[in-house]
């Protein structure tokens, strides 16, 4: 079975940005099948506000990775939306003229709903990108001004219907957040983060269609053969699952 | 051959979880290679009483072999001791469960010295239930939080002669654990990073950890290919998988 991970972070906190660490990692992870990985970066190394400067630097170890393994390795662009437009506007660019990069990555800097949005989103729609919304439900942790909730990231993707969104952490978003993203054509949701609750896999495909469910694994928060199990061991088709694991992404990004 | 420390009967409030039967619940662990499984009632979690709960488990595994019933009790409750004596009449059990976080106790109450030495007697083992879900996630009006550490700690300084498992612990947490106390053992169900069993093993022996999914509140094939697709020694696997278990638990 082949399988491409749309949802990883190779290097945390600086940790496993050696060469012959990432080849580790490519060959450990071909060993289980996944074929392809898209690298979010480095996120989080200077804390949820990071400057221009800072956010290049993060855009650049991303990139490298991607030019040690190409066949491998697809990167997204991370951003500070918050650090205006005209910055925003400048790394889209680069990213996507220098690298090839394939959409871009929000974390945690703002809510989904601010309105430092909208040139992100123009951005996306002027290079093709997709855009992946980190979202966790924030009924338990409060934190709603720097974390969207799936009802904020489906509100992001209503607003902008010509752009696809992937909805990050199936897990943390819930039961939830699947019925926020009911509906919503140009919305995907990631099956990464958290343990492998029961019966997620199975609800979102109901609800969204197998077609709007990507293999995410949060690695290296989270383990590949436990990710991948809870796809194989859901109560779904083959087909299904093949579609989660690899057609879906591979479509979305154009990925061979 | 598997056997899974942490499996679970009976519905569960906040998620819409398959519940099984006896049989059905065989079945399913079987479809992950799991021959052997240690199960409780879920229901025992939220009543005031745990024993109507216990009693459906005693009933629920009384013609499957494969499932070994372990009754969840409650020390707090002046009456333990009877129902001690009913879950050993029930079946031959091999150890009782508590959840000392969702009982509303403290590890440090006296009616544990009392409790522990009815099990001791009766050659029973404990196991401490940690946590079974992640805090974030909780149904949003079950404020609960795991045993703190310090707590278990605490209570195995105080019965250094038992060596208890411990189910539901995060990785950090056992690795926390580990270097100071060596009377207990561990679940891997709610351990997760990348290679994880290389890592855990870096902090405890491999002696000391068991297979435990959380069935059927995580998934059981994601949970024992944890284990079975890891790349630690076959040897290791066998101990972590089955060998620990059987010789902990005297299956």
């Amino acid at each position: 079975m082949r399988i491409i991970d749309v949802h990883t972070h190779p290097i945390f906190f600086r940790s496993g940005s050696k060469r012959a660490e990432v080849a580790k990692l490519v060959a450990r992870s071909r060993a289980l099948g996944i074929v392809g990985m898209v690298s979010l970066g480095d996120v989080l190394l200077h804390g949820i506000h990071p400057t221009p400067t800072q956010v290049s630097e993060m855009n650049d170890t991303n990139a490298r990775l991607q030019s040690w393994h190409p066949d491998f390795f697809s990167s997204f662009c991370f951003l500070n939306p918050v650090v205006g437009e005209r910055a925003v506007m400048k790394e889209v660019e680069r990213c996507v003229t220098k690298y090839g990069f394939k959409g871009i990555k929000l974390e945690i800097s703002n809510n989904a709903r601010d309105a430092c949005m909208k040139p992100v989103m123009e951005a996306a729609r002027r290079f093709g990108l997709v855009v992946l919304q980190h979202s966790w439900s924030m009924v338990n942790l409060k934190l709603r001004r720097l974390h969207s909730d799936p009802a904020d990231t489906a509100g992001l993707a209503r607003r902008h219907p010509d752009v696809k969104i992937i909805m990050a952490h199936l897990t943390g978003c819930g039961f939830r957040g699947v019925l926020e993203a009911k509906g919503c054509d140009n919305l995907y949701i990631d099956t990464s983060g958290g343990y492998p609750e029961e019966g997620l896999i199975e609800y979102a495909a109901e609800h969204l269609g197998a077609d709007h469910v990507l293999y995410g694994s949060d690695l290296p928060i989270r383990e590949n053969t436990v990710t991948i199990g809870r796809i194989l061991g859901a109560r779904l088709s083959a087909a299904d699952k093949q579609k989660m694991l690899y057609g879906n992404t591979a479509r979305l990004l154009n990925l061979k | 051959m598997l056997i899974d420390t942490n499996a679970n009967l009976g519905p569960w409030p906040f998620s819409p979880l398959p519940d099984y039967t006896g049989p059905q619940l065989a079945t399913h662990l079987a479809a992950s290679g799991i021959r052997r499984a240690l199960v409780s009632h879920l229901g025992a979690v939220f009543l005031p009483d745990p024993m109507p709960a216990n009693r459906r488990l005693f009933a629920a595994v009384k013609r499957t072999p494969a499932l070994l019933p372990v009754p969840i009790l409650n020390p707090a409750l002046r009456t333990w001791p009877e129902q001690l004596a009913e879950c050993r009449a029930a079946a031959p059990i091999r150890a009782v469960k508590i959840l000392p976080n969702y009982h509303n106790y403290t590890l440090k109450t006296r009616a544990l010295d009392e409790f522990m030495a009815a099990l001791a007697a009766a050659k029973l083992k404990l196991i401490l239930n940690v946590r079974l879900e992640d805090e974030r996630h909780k149904y949003f009006a079950l404020r609960m939080k795991g045993v703190p550490m310090t707590a278990i700690g605490g209570f195995l300084r105080r019965f250094p002669d038992h060596h208890v498992l411990l189910t539901g612990i995060y990785k950090p947490e056992l690795e926390k654990l580990a270097p100071d106390h060596t009377n207990f053992s561990a679940d891997i169900a709610f351990c997760e990073w990348i290679n994880t069993l290389e890592l855990l093993l870096k902090k405890i022996p491999a002696n000391r950890l068991m297979l435990g999914t959380c069935t059927p509140l995580l998934s059981t094939r994601a949970e024992t290919d944890k284990l079975v697709r890891s790349r630690v020694p076959a040897r290791t696997k066998k101990l972590i998988g089955s060998v620990n278990a059987r010789r902990f638990f005297k299956i």
